[in-house]
């Protein structure tokens, strides 16, 4: 996921001159943050409305309650999204958190502008307008976003990596220099990457499918890579193509790219 | 490339960088520290240079996601907006200060959103004194329970419909919470269509200009005025500012002329936010107006007094907000 899904992000260039992504979040991620969000608000309206029935008169109990509503419905996604780094409950929950469109934490008019729209995605029912744009813009916004230039992105949690790539294959026919040579230049970080992830999902893939994605793709490399000699499976094939370009080793000797 | 050496070497700043994150993030900014920052900013700048070299090194995508995504907590904490003022300080001034300097400098989207409102108002008093049966087309059947006279000697023979505190502060909490939500939908209309926003605040003045027929050829708009006057003096106008915010920020969104959308709707931010709170506020009072004063018959407050209450409140809320500002406001740091 991350930075292959993130190419549709928006990129933002930082004083370092350093490109960050910002991966937006998915329709699916956002209405259950949404969701638990509001089944929080209506018990904390509950309580409070409960509170103030007990303590206060009954025409001030209205009248407290009324505003209670009024700026719990507003004031919750702004103070979260103000003091706690525009993570609602709900949002740390899934991972998700609102930023400013230039990555920033949101300013305070942002926030009161973004939840004013509110009222115009939740129409007619249950976010449907708010869904319907979310699903039709490309960095899935809804229209409070769009107004208050704001975005909500998808925090990627910590992930460790995987050791399985990078033991080397003990038996590794493919490791001759011209090999070596060819891999260095001809295979592209995307394609390494494809492979890696083509060979830790291989287990999971339906037996006969395995073999043929495998063959393919090797006859790909073979061609590619003008080896036509080694009398591999295809799967032998990707299994050692992946050991060298990922191997702790360095795959091409320094030797060779001094040549 | 040798990743799995470029992750180890660099593992621990970046875990020593995301406590040092997720701890300033609790802390307010006074108790930060200066030897904190130092560390922060440094581990922040190699981050940095570790994302831009990773992604020369591999496209593997946890690893890049991950430290994108470090990279970019940081840079928000490190370029985040400060805050100067105190609270107390900033809401005083937000009054005496922000709210009638941004009124004043916005007069022209208010004025064209009272147009759009009173184009209305006079469509629909004119096709309703035309002919009264147009008033049926025009008005949504929920008001048309009973003719305006009926209405009006109903209310005045009968009880105070609002007899006691309890009443008043529920029904004037359901009004002004319903009220605030109809301003809400004339910005956000008029911020992403603009036609949208004018469409709405027109259609409410046809609505108010037919009501308003109604009566008068019932030969009842005294009352008409004492009853929708002293909270509609705040809430009609109120209203149109939630419009006008609208159409202010749909002008920055739809036609940003040379600059970037991201650069004009920020520069209206300043202006619209104060409009909106202002909007919200008016219609909170305009809302306890409507649940006691405005309920009141002949019987118990003369529609003299009640009409004349109407004026001084519509006098006062112009006069506080498009007076020319004493000294200029002080914008947020993106407006120019």
């Amino acid at each position: 996921m991350g930075e292959l899904n993130a190419r549709r992000g928006r990129v933002v260039v930082t004083p370092e001159h350093v490109e960050i992504v910002l991966e937006p979040a998915g329709l699916g991620n956002r209405f259950l943050a949404l969701l638990v969000d509001f089944v929080l608000l209506v018990a904390l309206a509950g309580v409070l409305a409960q509170i103030s029935l007990l303590f206060l008169p009954l025409g001030i109990a209205g009248l407290v309650r009324g505003l209670t509503l009024l700026v719990l419905g507003w004031g919750y996604h702004v103070y979260f999204e103000i003091q706690h780094q525009g993570q609602s409950p709900g949002k740390r929950l899934f991972g998700l958190r609102v930023v400013d469109g230039r990555g920033l934490p949101l300013a305070i008019e942002q926030s009161f502008i973004r939840n004013a729209v509110r009222a115009l995605d939740v129409l007619p029912l249950g976010y449907a307008v708010g869904a319907l744009i979310c699903l039709m813009d490309r960095e899935h916004r809804r229209l409070g976003d769009i107004a208050a230039d704001t975005l909500v992105v998808r925090e990627p949690r910590h992930v460790a990596g995987d050791r399985r790539l990078t033991r080397e294959r003990v038996f590794n026919s493919l490791r001759v220099p011209r090999v070596l040579r060819l891999v260095r230049h001809r295979v592209n970080l995307e394609e390494r990457e494809f492979l890696a992830t083509l060979c830790l999902r291989a287990d999971a893939l339906d037996a006969g499918a395995r073999l043929d994605l495998m063959e393919e793709v090797a006859a790909f490399y073979r061609r590619r890579l003008e080896i036509d000699d080694i009398p591999f499976s295809g799967e032998s094939f990707v299994r050692g193509l992946v050991s060298i370009l990922f191997a702790d080793r360095l795959p091409v000797q320094p030797r060779f790219s001094r040549s | 490339m040798d990743l799995e050496r470029f992750v180890r070497e660099r593992r621990e700043r970046w875990a020593r960088l995301e406590t040092l994150l997720s701890d300033v993030e609790r802390l307010p900014s006074h108790a930060l520290g200066v030897a904190r920052l130092d560390e922060l900013v440094r581990l922040y700048r190699q981050t940095c240079s570790d994302l831009s070299e990773a992604r020369s090194l591999t496209a593997n995508a946890e690893l890049l996601g991950r430290l994108n995504a470090l990279a970019g907590k940081g840079y928000r904490f490190i370029y985040r907006r400060a805050y100067g003022r105190r609270l107390i300080e900033t809401v005083r001034r937000f009054f005496t200060d922000d709210v009638p300097a941004t009124f004043s400098r916005e007069r022209g989207v208010v004025l064209c959103a009272s147009l759009a409102f009173l184009a209305g108002a006079i469509v629909g008093l004119g096709a309703v004194l035309r002919d009264a049966r147009n008033g049926e087309r025009l008005i949504p059947a929920e008001f048309f329970s009973e003719s305006p006279r009926a209405r009006v000697e109903r209310i005045e023979s009968g009880e105070e419909r609002v007899d006691s505190l309890a009443k008043a502060g529920e029904f004037g909490a359901y009004l002004f919470s319903h009220n605030i939500q109809v301003a809400f939908l004339a910005f956000s209309l008029g911020a992403v269509t603009i036609v949208g926003g004018l469409w709405i605040l027109f259609y409410n003045g046809v609505i108010l200009g037919a009501i308003a027929g109604l009566y008068l050829l019932d030969g009842v708009h005294v009352f008409f005025l004492a009853w929708v006057g002293p909270h509609g003096a705040l809430e009609i106008p109120a209203i149109l500012f939630g419009g006008a915010a609208g159409l202010r920020l749909g002008r920055a969104l739809l036609l940003p002329g040379d600059l970037t959308v991201a650069t004009t709707i920020r520069r209206a931010f300043a202006s619209v936010w104060r409009m909106l709170i202002a909007a919200a506020l008016i219609l909170i009072i305009a809302g306890l107006v409507e649940g006691s004063f405005s309920q009141f018959s002949a019987k118990t407050i003369p529609y003299a007094l009640k009409i004349a209450a109407a004026v001084a409140l519509l006098l006062a809320l112009g006069v506080y907000l498009f007076r020319r500002p004493v000294r200029s406001v002080a914008e947020g740091p993106w407006a120019s």
